[in-house]
């Protein structure tokens, strides 16, 4: 069975309300996402996690390095190590992805297998229509949210000439 | 009272055992279900696991499974801590012997209500 596209299973409104309670959560109760269409930078980084099953796609969070490491901080307030290192950004980073992501998933229909988070440039989107966005700022920082369709596979053997 | 965190992400594992912590309980940490298994062998056998469901190596429900199979840990009390939350993951992973289950994202107050309900909250202690 293949689920609709995202559009039809989720709004922008929803997927904000989700960010709202895990930034509140992971990053502190006096923390909010502004709903604000902001310009991202050039350089970038993304948090994702895949999920798979009616609807196949990810749950992608990007923003600018530098907000990366901010996030981080916040995250790790309460509990910080003594010296923050790239390691750290990457996997508290990938984990608020993944707190979206497993929150996402559960409004969309199952059943359904959350990936492993994983931190990188941006993954490739499939068709608008299968893309749900929202731009926030967060302490003057832009970020995206997007639930996005996978990209269409890539099927090697129909380039092949026929014998 | 001991508590293993058992998480793949280091900064979900600082969150949960320092919540722990203040609460009390000493706290060992494990990146995937087989570290958390080793070190419970080697002798870290805790009143309280605190288990993210998707994690390399061994996931969650396969650790839950492991440690329910060994009598010697009966007496272990097993939360389930993840974004899973579908009614039927919940379903699988209490049926499989997990006590509680807490959706992150969480508060401490959400642990703490938890642990009240299990009874591992010293009453002299907060958070």
């Amino acid at each position: 069975m293949t689920a609709p596209p995202i559009t039809e299973l989720i709004d922008a409104g929803t997927v904000q309300g989700i960010a709202d309670e895990v930034w509140v959560a992971m990053l502190g109760e006096d923390e909010f996402l502004v709903p604000l269409p902001a310009e991202l930078p050039t350089e970038t980084v993304s948090a994702w996690v895949s999920v798979s099953g009616p609807w196949n796609g990810a749950v992608v969070l990007t923003c600018a390095p530098a907000t990366a490491e901010e996030l981080t901080r916040f995250v790790l307030q309460a509990h910080p190590p003594e010296l923050l290192e790239n390691g750290d950004v990457t996997d508290a980073f990938g984990e608020l992805a993944n707190v979206l992501g497993g929150n996402v998933k559960s409004l969309l229909p199952g059943p359904s297998k959350l990936g492993l988070p994983e931190v990188g440039t941006t993954p490739s989107a499939g068709s608008p229509v299968d893309t749900c966005r929202v731009d926030a700022v967060w302490r003057g920082h832009p970020l995206s949210i997007t639930v996005q369709g996978a990209a269409a596979p890539v099927h090697p053997e129909r380039n092949e000439v026929p014998l | 009272m001991r508590a293993l965190v058992i998480d793949d992400s280091r900064a979900m594992r600082r969150i949960v055992g320092g919540i722990l912590a203040g609460f009390g309980f000493e706290v060992e940490q494990a990146g995937d279900g087989q570290q958390a298994l080793d070190a419970m062998h080697a002798g870290f056998v805790p009143d309280l696991a605190c288990i993210d469901w998707n994690m390399p190596v061994m996931d969650g429900l396969q650790y839950v499974s492991a440690v329910r199979s060994n009598p010697a840990w009966r007496s272990v009390t097993l939360m389930m801590v993840t974004t899973e939350s579908e009614h039927g993951q919940i379903v699988r992973a209490l049926a499989a012997g997990a006590h509680e289950y807490l959706i992150k994202p969480f508060t401490a107050d959400a642990i703490g209500d938890k642990l009240s309900l299990l009874g591992l909250l010293p009453t002299e202690v907060t958070a």
